[in-house]
């Protein structure tokens, strides 16, 4: 995937200015053959960050004004689903699920829902963004960042929903704090593996359709309409699972989580450390060369 | 401060890789280590420029030139395969009208999304904003969603969100091509403001009208390699030239060295000469001008015609050629004043003319470059593509009668 980035061929580096010279005193750049160091990606994209909240607030009032209920959707959507889920599962088979299963299913369906609508959106944002990546630089994490921040905006509200359902339903104790942390969790797990693979699908474009088939079974090793008790065999798999680790603190703030949840929740960091180390080092080296392939 | 440039382009190449079979995922997984076929494109080779401080820098070239590439290496959106790229200062495109702009979204919105991907902070579009919308001219719709604006209005709304995010340097793609009439002019006089503001502007364009309004200096990209940098009248010349395939290949720095040396004539002037008389470059519509050449002959030559041509710059508009009863012959040695007489009747813009002798079986003598020259037409015909010279004249009528509330007596 070498494209344009000739190492051999550039004239010697020029080394007195960043790659990216927004730090000096004046705004500006140097460009060379060579990608820019890792550390001033990651300072241009903390600067971008009113880029990422404007760019994820036009994302979501535009799905808010596209469809009528366009928020509303995201909420109806896994309150549905947990209900049907709630009503067909426990006649096929029987849980032994901490809480009321209705909560249990709707806990996993909500993290799963954010999960899935966010990586599929996130991870073709790059392409999906043509018309301004090939005419003004910013760092091009800011798309897929933006993208899950805008997925954030229309989770606030399922939040809220789930929270008042584990109120009433009698499971509400201080765990339910834990929804913030799981959030902040969902995020940047979901964050990082956007980043990827919204760096892998600028050149792979059947990306798009591998994660719509991944999603698809991903669904059913991780943990949302069975408990992670009823599967002891595999059990060590599915913990393996980062999105286990997401659904089980979804879990232990509101229905309950199964006694032994901690190693899915080391799994899911683990996890997300990878992907992030993952994505530094694509968008580092592909950063500036992403719109040759677009 | 400092006389660094502004902009430095140094010794920059940008290769592309071109892929034969889109590269997908599953087939990579499936056939691993196997790579898909592809082949590589120079787009630029070895450019080398600066642009100083406040400079208007024109870019021309055809389709597939490097125009493209320049624009998204200076604009720092992809890296140089060789060279460097140095740009002081922030830099931002006049985005192409709208680009970015999401239909759904109300004007406002679209402003301060636009204006963010720009550069701006949100208390700098909020102090533009009133400027925007003025400029603009949509002052009660700035709520509404751009999909109910006109496309005026759109580009109206597009140009001033660029315009107004007073970047260092302004990156100006084709805007002006785009647009009714009177908005061209507009937005023309706003980029001669922010131009004699201070501000660098790299224009990448076909207009070359705007170009030669506009541009101290233009470059000509040909098959990505520079072939011109400097005086603009010069340029676009060179860019006839390029465009009519006379001198593809060759190195047009200095086009004055270019002998014809197999022609039997030779051209040894080529003027345009206006109504006083002298040469010029620069004539009205409305006048009459001669195309002047003086040929000296090598050789014995039999049934020699005078081929006319004038281009704009896209086509060739008008082709003539001296009818075959009048075509002459010489002897080596002699030496004859071509002279063309006719009335540019066309709209303000610039324009290029091209003058030959011709035999049947081929050119006898061509001119060494063309004659590229601008014409100014009165403002009321600048809307048209040609200036027919129409005259226009009001007569009153006699009133219909009003049916009611006659109490005159007369």
């Amino acid at each position: 995937m070498r494209t344009s980035n000739d190492r051999t061929g550039g004239p010697a580096v020029v080394a007195d200015v960043p790659s990216h010279a927004m730090s000096t005193a004046e705004a500006g750049f140097e460009l060379l053959g060579e990608a820019g160091t890792l550390r001033d990606l990651i300072v241009d994209t903390w600067r971008s960050r009113d880029l990422i909240a404007t760019l994820a607030r036009k994302e979501f009032l535009v799905r808010y004004r596209r469809a009528f209920f366009g928020v509303l959707w995201a909420l109806v959507i896994p309150l549905m689903q947990a209900a049907v889920l709630a009503l067909v599962i426990p006649k096929l088979a029987r849980f032994h699920t901490p809480g009321s299963y209705l909560l249990f299913v709707l806990s996993g369906t909500v993290a799963w829902t954010f999960f899935m609508s966010t990586i599929t959106q996130a991870s073709t944002s790059i392409v999906d963004n043509q018309a301004v990546t090939t005419r003004v630089y910013f760092p091009r994490s800011v798309l897929p960042i933006s993208a899950v921040l805008s997925n954030l905006y229309s989770f606030v509200p399922t939040m809220l929903i789930l929270g008042a359902i584990t109120l009433a339903t009698g499971h509400g104790s201080w765990r339910l704090l834990l929804l913030a942390p799981a959030t902040i969790a969902a995020c940047a797990l979901t964050g990082a593996l956007a980043i990827v693979l919204a760096a892998l699908h600028v050149y792979f474009r059947d990306v798009r359709y591998v994660v719509q088939a991944a999603l698809l079974a991903w669904i059913y090793v991780t943990p949302v309409i069975y408990p992670l008790n009823a599967v002891r065999g595999i059990r060590p798999w599915l913990e393996i699972n980062p999105v286990t680790g997401v659904v089980e603190l979804f879990r232990v703030a509101t229905v309950g989580a199964d006694n032994a949840w901690l190693p899915s929740l080391w799994w899911m960091l683990a996890w997300t450390v990878a992907l992030l180390l993952v994505a530094g080092f694509l968008h580092r080296r592909f950063d500036r060369v992403f719109v040759d392939l677009l | 401060m400092s006389e660094e440039p502004r902009v430095v382009v140094d010794h920059v190449s940008k290769r592309y890789v071109k892929y034969d079979d889109a590269p997908m995922l599953v087939t990579r997984a499936l056939r691993w280590g196997q790579r898909s076929s592809r082949s590589e494109l120079w787009a630029l080779r070895d450019i080398d420029f600066t642009v100083a401080t406040g400079e208007c820098v024109g870019v021309i070239g055809h389709n597939g030139s490097g125009k493209s590439t320049l624009l998204r290496l200076l604009a720092g959106v992809t890296g140089p395969t060789r060279g460097r790229v140095k740009v002081r200062g922030r830099i931002a495109p006049l985005i192409s009208v709208g680009v970015g702009f999401h239909q759904e979204l109300t004007g406002r919105e679209n402003v301060h999304a636009n204006g963010t991907i720009l550069g701006l902070s949100r208390s700098q579009i909020e102090d533009r904003l009133p400027d925007i919308i003025d400029f603009a001219s949509i002052d009660d719709f700035i709520d509404t969603p751009v999909k109910f604006y006109s496309s005026g209005m759109y580009m109206r709304l597009g140009f001033a969100v660029s315009v107004l995010a007073a970047p260092d340097v302004l990156l100006v793609d084709e805007v002006l091509a785009v647009g009714d009439f009177a908005f061209q002019m507009k937005c023309l006089d706003r980029m001669m403001e922010i131009k004699e503001s201070g501000t660098t502007i790299v224009i990448v364009s076909h207009n070359l009208g705007a170009i030669r309004r506009m541009c101290d200096r233009t470059i000509v990209l040909h098959k990505g390699e520079l072939r011109y940098n400097g005086d603009t009248a010069r340029a676009i010349t060179v860019f006839h030239e390029l465009l009519s395939g006379a001198t593809d290949g060759e190195d047009l720095q200095d086009p004055a060295y270019r002998v014809m040396a197999a022609d039997p004539g030779e051209i040894e002037s080529f003027e345009l000469i206006g109504p006083s008389g002298e040469p010029t470059r620069t004539v009205s519509s409305q006048d009459r001008v001669q195309l002047r050449l003086d040929v000296r002959f090598r050789k014995p030559t039999r049934d020699v015609r005078v081929g006319v041509m004038v281009w704009d710059e896209f086509a060739s508009l008008y082709e003539d050629m001296s009818a075959k009863e009048s075509a002459r012959a010489f002897e080596a040695g002699d030496r004859v004043r071509v002279s063309v007489e006719f009335r540019p009747s066309l709209r303000s813009g610039s324009y290029m003319a091209r003058v030959a002798l011709v035999q049947d079986d081929g050119v006898v003598a061509a001119e060494p470059f063309a004659i590229d020259f601008f014409v100014t037409s009165p403002p009321q015909t600048q809307g048209g593509l040609i200036d027919v010279a129409a005259t226009m004249s009001m007569a009153e009528l006699a009133p219909v009668a009003k049916p009611t509330e006659v109490t005159d007596g007369d």
